[in-house]
């Protein structure tokens, strides 16, 4: 009882949180998704078929157009930057950067289990994210975003996070 | 305080050596200062701009993900260097991001570039640099540093003390040197100028230069300077005596002159005395010849025959003629004893007494007497009556062949004194024998043509000289004589000598 009043807390709570953000967070969040492909390095033996540098967001969308006006126009390694939406893991092909809705929270575990070993840099909401075996997750510091990383689940996947973005991060979780 | 120009050549150099160390020191101590802080700015404002650069590179993603933090985390790495006073990091929109150093709320947030140029600015003792954060074309915003230049300024402070101290030694290294250098040069001119000195002072031209050991223009100077006193001293020497050879030639001249005119004088009054006594003397027999040979007449004449009657005559005119020779010799004695009484008179009137009494003499003759006005003089009137009494009766006397004789008496003036002349158209005497007219018993005619003693002109001469004056005469044979006279010191020459 005394764990599920736990979970309790750390869920609803981040989640009711969630509930009272200002409107601009979408629009930081939509930025630093595009912010983070900077300072990624993906391994080099990665098939990619595809010149787009894409950007997928899996469940339901909270950025809206937000997004895709944000990296309008912007270009990462030499790719346009695109995005894509998504209805489960098996359509991630060719997808550098997966945010993966708060709406897929039920079966999370098994999302991430399924984009094991496809090179994609996961991205989420909330501290529990990353402990489920997400890679950056956003969290608030006050009314501030701020990202954690989770190193393990980055170098699982050969992809190198810059010291730099390493320093930005609000916290490194090996 | 002296003046530079009037100071000695010694202190002239001394200065000039000090102040052109001086100078170049300065130049030298300027140039490098300034080459030292320009060249120090530059490479200073090039570190900084790498360290911006480096900041700038490392607080993009602090930028880009908003973690003040992170920047200020990259910002405090500045700690290595304590120069840096202070660091900002401005975002894009000109708003402080990151601070290090000072009080944040003391960095104006206007204050950031909005441009994205870099620039720096040294203020004071700072420098301010601000450098943009770009990345990929995109302006993120602006580092600016804050650095303290109180190194430079230390080390400027530091090089002009040393360059003060480094000025002092070397002005007097400088003074040292050029004291030993300038003794070559100003002492021979000390030596030059005290000699001239002592020259011009005290007329020693005895005085000489020490040479110079050196060979240059001043030793030149110095040999050519003693060379001019040598000859200077030489010719001095010749002048001197030139004077004193002179001067007993003159002694001696004078001497004999002096000896001479003694002399000359007593044998004048030996001379004079005795014509004096011998005219004296001589008058008692003549009057005795005189009054036996006019006894001899008056007692036996009726007995006597014609001829020693004509025989006694002429006894009796020879006697006569010897006593007016003796009367005159004796005037003559006389006047070499007494001095003229000098008194202001008309010589007009002098002259008109004489010719009065000549007038009564020459009755029946044809005789023109032209006479002009004559001026007033200071004379002896006695004496100069005599003068006119010789002159004219010698004018009168030699005209006597004349039919219609011309006698003229006149003055001119030649020199702004006068000149008195007796002109007559008698006969005249030729010019060859003019120095022999006035000696005492000449005379340039036969006693037979023309009476007379010889001693009349020798008198007028000796009347004049007594007057400072002096009588010459022009004539030509059977064309008439002129004889000219002054009074009072001016020896007037002949008119047409």
């Amino acid at each position: 009882m005394r764990v599920v009043c736990l979970a309790w807390a750390l869920v609803y709570v981040p989640l009711h949180v969630w509930a009272q953000r200002s409107p601009a967070a979408e629009e930081v969040e939509a930025a630093y998704l595009y912010q983070f492909g900077r300072y990624v390095d993906w391994p080099a033996d990665r098939q990619d078929n595809s010149d787009t540098f894409f950007i997928c967001v899996l469940g339901t969308d909270p950025f809206g157009a937000t997004l895709d006006e944000t990296v309008a126009g912007r270009v990462i390694g030499g790719g346009q930057v695109a995005v894509r939406r998504i209805a489960g893991p098996d359509e991630s092909q060719g997808c550098r950067i997966l945010f993966v809705s708060p709406s897929e929270e039920s079966r999370m575990p098994e999302v991430l289990k399924a984009l094991e070993g496809t090179g994609v840099l996961t991205v989420g909401r909330g501290p529990t994210f990353t402990r489920q075996g997400g890679m950056i997750a956003f969290t608030f510091e006050g009314r501030k975003v701020r990202f954690v990383v989770n190193l393990a689940a980055t170098d699982a996947e050969a992809l190198t996070l810059s010291s730099q973005l390493l320093r930005v991060a609000g916290r490194v979780e090996k | 305080m002296l003046r530079f120009r009037d100071a000695t050549i010694k202190t002239k150099l001394t200065w000039t050596s000090a102040l052109v160390t001086s100078i170049a020191l300065l130049l030298a101590g300027s140039a490098f200062v300034a080459y030292y802080v320009i060249s120090f700015r530059s490479s200073l404002v090039r570190n900084l701009s790498v360290q911006a650069e480096t900041i700038a590179l490392n607080s993009e993603p602090a930028l880009r993900f908003d973690d003040p933090r992170s920047a200020e985390g990259t910002l405090s790495a500045l700690r290595a260097d304590p120069n840096v006073v202070t660091a900002a990091i401005y975002t894009a929109a000109g708003d402080l991001f990151a601070s290090y150093g000072a009080d944040p709320g003391g960095f104006p947030a206007e204050a950031a570039a909005p441009g994205g140029a870099a620039t720096a600015r040294f203020q004071g003792r700072r420098l301010e640099l601000d450098h943009p954060i770009v990345s990929e074309g995109e302006h993120l915003g602006t580092v600016r540093l804050t650095y303290g230049l109180d190194d430079l300024y230390s080390d400027v402070t530091r090089f002009v003390v040393i360059a003060i101290v480094v000025l002092a030694c070397s002005i007097m290294v400088a003074l040292l040197a050029s004291a030993r250098i300038q003794r070559s040069v100003s002492d021979p001119v000390a030596r030059l100028a005290a000699a001239a000195q002592t020259v011009s002072r005290e007329e020693d031209y005895s005085v000489r230069v020490e040479p110079s050991r050196n060979r240059d223009e001043l030793a030149t100077l110095i040999d050519t300077f003693n060379d001019m006193l040598a000859r200077i001293q030489a010719r001095e020497a010749e002048i001197e005596a030139g004077k004193q050879r002179f001067q007993v030639l003159n002694e001696e001249l004078e001497q004999r002159v002096s000896q001479r005119t003694a002399e000359l004088e007593a044998i004048n009054k030996e001379l004079e005395a005795f014509t004096y006594s011998v005219s004296h003397d001589l008058r008692a027999p003549l009057r005795r010849i005189d009054g036996f040979a006019k006894l001899l007449v008056d007692e036996y004449g009726g007995d006597l025959p014609d001829e020693a009657k004509h025989y006694l005559a002429r006894v009796r005119e020879g006697t006569r003629q010897m006593g007016l020779l003796v009367d005159d010799l004796l005037n003559l004695a006389r006047l070499g004893r007494q001095e003229p009484r000098l008194q202001v008179a008309g010589l007009s009137s002098i002259v008109e007494r004489v010719a009065g009494v000549l007038k009564r003499d020459t009755e029946g003759r044809d005789i023109d007497w032209q006479l002009q006005p004559l001026p007033f003089v200071e004379c002896d009137p006695a004496l100069l009556e005599v003068v006119f009494t010789n002159l004219l009766s010698n004018a009168v006397k030699y005209t006597r062949p004349r039919a219609r004789a011309v006698i003229h008496v006149g003055a001119i003036e030649e020199n702004g004194h006068p000149v008195i002349f007796v002109r007559d158209n008698g006969v005249g005497f030729s010019m060859k024998y003019a120095d022999k007219l006035f000696g005492v018993f000449q005379r340039l005619h036969r006693a037979e043509d023309f009476e007379g003693t010889g001693v009349g002109l020798a008198t007028v001469q000796r009347i004049l000289h007594k007057h400072a004056g002096a009588i010459w005469a022009e004539a030509e044979l059977d064309k008439g004589a002129c004889f000219y006279f002054t009074l009072g010191g001016t020896a007037a020459g002949p008119i047409n000598a």
